[in-house]
């Protein structure tokens, strides 16, 4: 939600500010025949491995519009004259302004190309009409229900899902710092992880104050707190393990391989900051992004283009960036519901049921769509939930707890995701 | 004929609300029919955080990283201003930050204490009050304890004059809901800065400071996320009329309050209670967090004969909008059972009875006695309070009705703050605050202290769930780093566009700048003298170290000795 903040602060310094970063980097990266890029970690962490994939989760804040991100153009409904302003739908791949076509049935808006290539490659997969199966459309309510993981339940459970799962399965490596929130406060998802802190930006997790004698104010207070009553001498210490950690990390000098582009925007940098984490090996297990602005409820068009710009650069970039770790990372795409299937009276959509997921990793069976679309045409009236929003036909669990089963060796999903048995459907390879 | 009329016109009159389309939107949401209209407060609820950080230019610098371009750094002042941070010396950097326009007000202060400081005093300001700071202690210290505590007790005769000249800023705190609702829809921000504004200054400089630690209480204990929905325009009344009103009065008063409080009814859903369409979110969370306790002794057919009785308890529209109103037409007239008791049939007219009987049966339940005891002396004597003195809170509260000065008395009684209390971790507000009280600090705008709350995970109103921000140590202590950075940077001139502080003159003015002296003057000015003499070694070390080369060593040996764990107990 930092995300579009920047932004609307200050365009100019903002654009400003990102070229210098990149002109900084770029003129390094003439450089990047250097066996070692300089910004790796001067430090490597000994001790085992981990066999896990790291968790990349982006939670797409405000409810995401799937139907014209991923618009499924080969059901007949969806081109109805009544469903929907035909400004708001993506005409049929050809047509001008046409979707990218990906299986002959569903598309990406064109603004969402930029994810073409990923989903060649085999490792990205679509989830459509998929989500979380409660009713609730409250944006409020449905961050709580997904993100604690506790949809259709009446619980008085405060630790997120993936909080749980790191409760769960011990960190190999041992590591300071086992999640990581791009943002100032804790997501609900990792709400009580252990090892888990809120960084907005991982390059300005430093030591605060004057340089000078800086060295002297750390040492003194790693002094006092050695002998401070629990639990402030763990805090304290894992607070200068993480600052010592991401200090090896010079983010500013990170340079993506294979031409990966990350948008010049926060929610790039985000990406790029985990990317520089992953890379660095230096034990981290999940990472959470999030990206608001998709509450578009007037004027949808403008908005929703500049959103899925940003997503579909950013995940691209990722995915070229990381090729070489793809086998050990797993990313995720969420968002809390979705639109209704029909527009509003102000060039917009209100909210809805099922939206859609993506999933993208090395061992992921991508490539494809999948999707429960009855009859090829789940926007039928009749088949439409609550007779106005596209269905939940993939509960958001299975995708997830498939994920942390196979992939992140979690050995118990009963008590990530109490009271559910998830069904799995192969989506790991 | 006549009859159906007139019920008409009071249902239009008096809760066409409904029709509204914010509150319609939101109603149907909660009946999950989704009519999804345009809100625009909706969108701004997911944007607030945005709407806070993009106020905030930090000018916080981290040690050895000139170059490092932090997403805060950025915001202090764009690439221009950046540019600077790599070229300019620290110091002289720092020195140009630096505001000094109450350099004189401080020198004025100049009465270093050679006699340490009454322990028992010094633990009534540690409970009592938002943090030690020299003026409170003089205050108690003229007029003793005992005498002290009536005053504060007695909080609307302080005069409170000072800091009541610093709200007019403010003029949404004086507003109804209504007027509010009224005058910003386009504007929602406002009457919630003013509120959170308020709150930081309330606390940092009220006169009534134990006043102040109960609306802390009891605003986590009735828990409104101001994120949610219309509160933007109803939590200045609750916080106002209900929260500060009877903060200090019964329990049971301040109960009958909230439950008619607009913000209540809405965050917790009641407003859409009705007769064939019960809406228990209210009826549980009264008794499970306002009044018995999860184990309190009642069950799920309580819940579900509570939400009956409370049928029809809902908010006003016109006139007075975001006033309680009961709507007979609403209400279950069948007779109930609650906690064992019958609530007989009643007609729709006198309705409202069933909910002050369950309002009135779960005040003075023995149960309700115990976990507000409980709960209470968690707040000021320590999170695992002798079991005595909870039983001697509960005693009073039963046999006073509840009154909330007869159980401060007994809790705040020297003997027991002394001897029976333990330290607790201070939560964000609470460090935030207590460091711009011990320094005698001027707040130019309050965003930058309560952003950095906020960075610490703590922000007035503003927790989600109904169960208000934890009291808890595992909650609190995990990152120190937003802890450091407040420390420090209120200190080095990183905040001087938020906060004047002025380091130079404390330590002047407490007899600190003799040789050897500077950790013994900062300890007094910070605890009245506590630091453990191993972290006071600390400190004087660090500093007759640093000042060889650095003429500005104070000011970080004042920031070190904020970040020391000590300072973050009280």
């Amino acid at each position: 939600m930092d995300n579009e903040n920047l932004r609307s602060v200050g365009c100019d310094e903002y654009e400003d500010w990102t070229r210098r970063r990149f002109l900084m980097q770029s003129s390094r990266s003439t450089l990047s025949t250097v066996a070692t890029p300089a910004w790796l970690p001067r430090v490597v962490l000994s001790g085992a491995e981990n066999s896990r994939d790291t968790l990349v989760v982006v939670f797409l804040r405000g409810a995401m519009d799937s139907l014209y991100t991923i618009p499924p153009h080969g059901d007949p409904n969806y081109y109805a004259p009544n469903l929907r302003d035909p400004t708001l739908r993506i005409p049929p791949p050809g047509d001008p302004g046409g979707a990218t076509d990906l299986d002959g049935f569903f598309g990406l808006a064109p603004q969402m190309s930029a994810l073409l290539p990923a989903y060649q490659s085999g490792q990205l997969l679509v989830v459509h009409a998929a989500g979380s199966p409660d009713p609730s459309r409250s944006h409020f309510d449905a961050f709580s229900n997904m993100e604690y993981g506790t949809p259709l339940q009446t619980s008085d459970l405060y630790s997120g899902w993936l909080a749980r799962h790191l409760q769960m399965v011990p960190s190999a490596t041992g590591a300071a710092l086992r999640a990581v929130a791009l943002s100032d406060l804790i997501p609900k998802t990792l709400a009580e992880a252990p090892a888990t802190l809120p960084i907005a930006d991982p390059a300005g997790f430093g030591f605060p104050g004057r340089a000078i004698h800086a060295t002297e104010r750390r040492e003194a207070l790693q002094l006092s707190y050695s002998s401070a009553d629990d639990p402030l001498p763990a805090a304290a210490q894992s607070t200068l393990d993480t600052i010592d950690l991401l200090g090896t990390i010079d983010f500013q000098n990170y340079a993506p391989v294979g031409g990966a582009a990350y948008p010049e925007t926060p929610f790039g940098n985000s990406f790029k900051s985990v990317a520089a984490m992953v890379k660095a090996d230096i034990g981290l297990e999940a990472a959470m992004l999030e990206r608001g602005g998709w509450d578009t409820h007037s004027d949808q068009v403008g908005p929703i283009q500049t959103l899925m710009t940003d997503l579909s650069n950013a995940m691209a970039a990722f995915h070229v960036d990381m090729q070489n770790f793809m086998n050990r990372l797993t990313l995720v795409v969420m968002t809390e519901f979705g639109r209704r299937a029909d527009s509003n009276g102000s060039a917009g959509t209100d909210h809805g049921h099922g939206s859609a997921m993506m999933v993208m990793g090395g061992n992921i069976d991508g490539g494809r769509v999948l999707a429960n679309w009855t009859d090829g045409a789940l926007l039928h009236p009749d088949l439409l939930y609550q007779g106005d929003s596209l269905d939940v036909t993939t509960d958001y669990r299975d995708i997830v707890a498939e994920i942390l089963q196979n992939r992140l060796e979690n050995p118990s999903m009963s008590d990530v995701f109490p009271n559910y048995t998830p069904t799995f459907q192969g989506i790991t390879i | 004929m006549l009859r159906g009329r007139q019920d008409k016109d009071n249902i239009h009159n008096e809760w066409c609300f409904f029709l509204e389309p914010a509150i319609l939107f939101y109603y149907a949401c909660t009946l999950a029919v989704g009519q999804g209209l345009l809100s625009n407060w909706e969108i701004a609820m997911l944007q607030l955080d945005n709407r806070i950080l993009s106020r905030v230019r930090l000018r916080g610098r981290q040690s050895g990283s000139s170059a490092s371009l932090s997403r805060r750094q950025f915001l202090a002042g764009g690439a221009a201003g950046l540019a600077a941070f790599g070229v300019i010396a620290d110091r002289a950097h720092a020195r140009g930050l630096r505001t000094r326009l109450n350099r004189q007000k401080k020198a004025l202060r100049f009465s270093p204490r050679a006699v340490a400081l009454d322990p028992n005093i010094l633990a009534l300001i540690d409970r009592a009050t938002f943090g030690f700071s020299q003026a409170t202690y003089d205050e108690v210290f003229a007029i003793g304890q005992d005498n002290w505590i009536e005053e504060q007790l007695d909080w609307g005769l302080i005069d409170d004059s000072v800091l009541d000249t610093m709200l007019t800023a403010y003029p949404t705190l004086m507003m109804s809901s209504q007027e509010i609702y009224a005058a910003y829809q386009m504007n929602q921000d406002v009457p919630q800065f003013d509120l959170w504004y308020a709150t930081l200054l309330r606390f940092v400089h009220s006169k009534r400071q134990l006043h102040g630690r109960m609306v802390e209480f009891w605003t986590d204990h009735f828990n409104v996320d101001i994120q949610d929905g219309l509160e933007w325009a109803f939590k200045t009344a609750d916080d106002r009329d209900v929260i500060q009103t009877y903060a200090l009065t019964t329990f049971p008063q301040l109960l009958n309050a909230s439950a008619r409080s607009a913000a209540m009814l809405w965050y917790l859903d009641n407003y859409t209670n009705q007769v064939g369409h019960a809406q228990e979110n209210y009826a549980r969370e009264v008794m499970e967090l306002h009044t018995m306790g999860v184990d309190g002794g009642y069950s799920q057919a309580d819940v579900e004969e509570v939400a009956r009785c409370l049928t029809g308890w809902t908010i006003r529209n016109q006139p007075n909008f975001g006033e309680f109103v009961y709507v007979p037409q609403f209400h279950d007239t069948g007779s109930k059972t609650v906690l064992g008791n019958d609530i007989p049939a009643r007609t729709a007219a006198a309705g409202e009875q069933d909910g002050q009987d369950v309002l009135d049966i779960l005040a003075t339940h023995p149960s309700t006695a115990g976990f507000i005891s409980r709960k209470l002396c968690v707040h000021f004597l320590g999170y695992d309070p002798p079991e005595d003195i909870v039983e001697s809170v509960k005693a009073t509260y039963l046999s006073t009705g509840g009154d909330i000065k007869a159980m401060l008395r007994v809790i705040l009684n020297a003997p027991v703050l002394t001897n029976l209390a333990t330290p607790k971790f201070k939560r964000p507000m609470h460090l935030v605050v207590s460091l711009l009280r011990a320094t005698d600090a001027t707040i130019t705008d309050p965003l930058g202290p309560l952003y950095m709350a906020l960075l610490m995970g703590h922000f007035p109103f503003y927790w989600p769930t109904p169960d208000g921000y934890p009291d808890k140590l595992e909650s609190w202590a995990t990152s120190a780093l937003p802890r450091w950075q407040w420390c420090t940077w209120l200190f080095d001139g990183s905040l001087a566009q938020y906060v004047d502080v002025d380091p130079d003159a404390l330590i002047a003015a407490e007899g600190g700048n003799a040789p050897g002296e500077q950790a013994n003057a900062i300890n007094r000015i910070l605890t009245g003298g506590r630091f453990p003499p191993s972290d006071v070694a600390i400190l004087q070390d660090f500093y007759d170290n640093a000042i060889d080369n650095d003429q500005f060593a104070i000011w970080d040996t004042f920031g070190l000795a904020a970040s020391l764990p000590s300072y973050q107990w009280y």
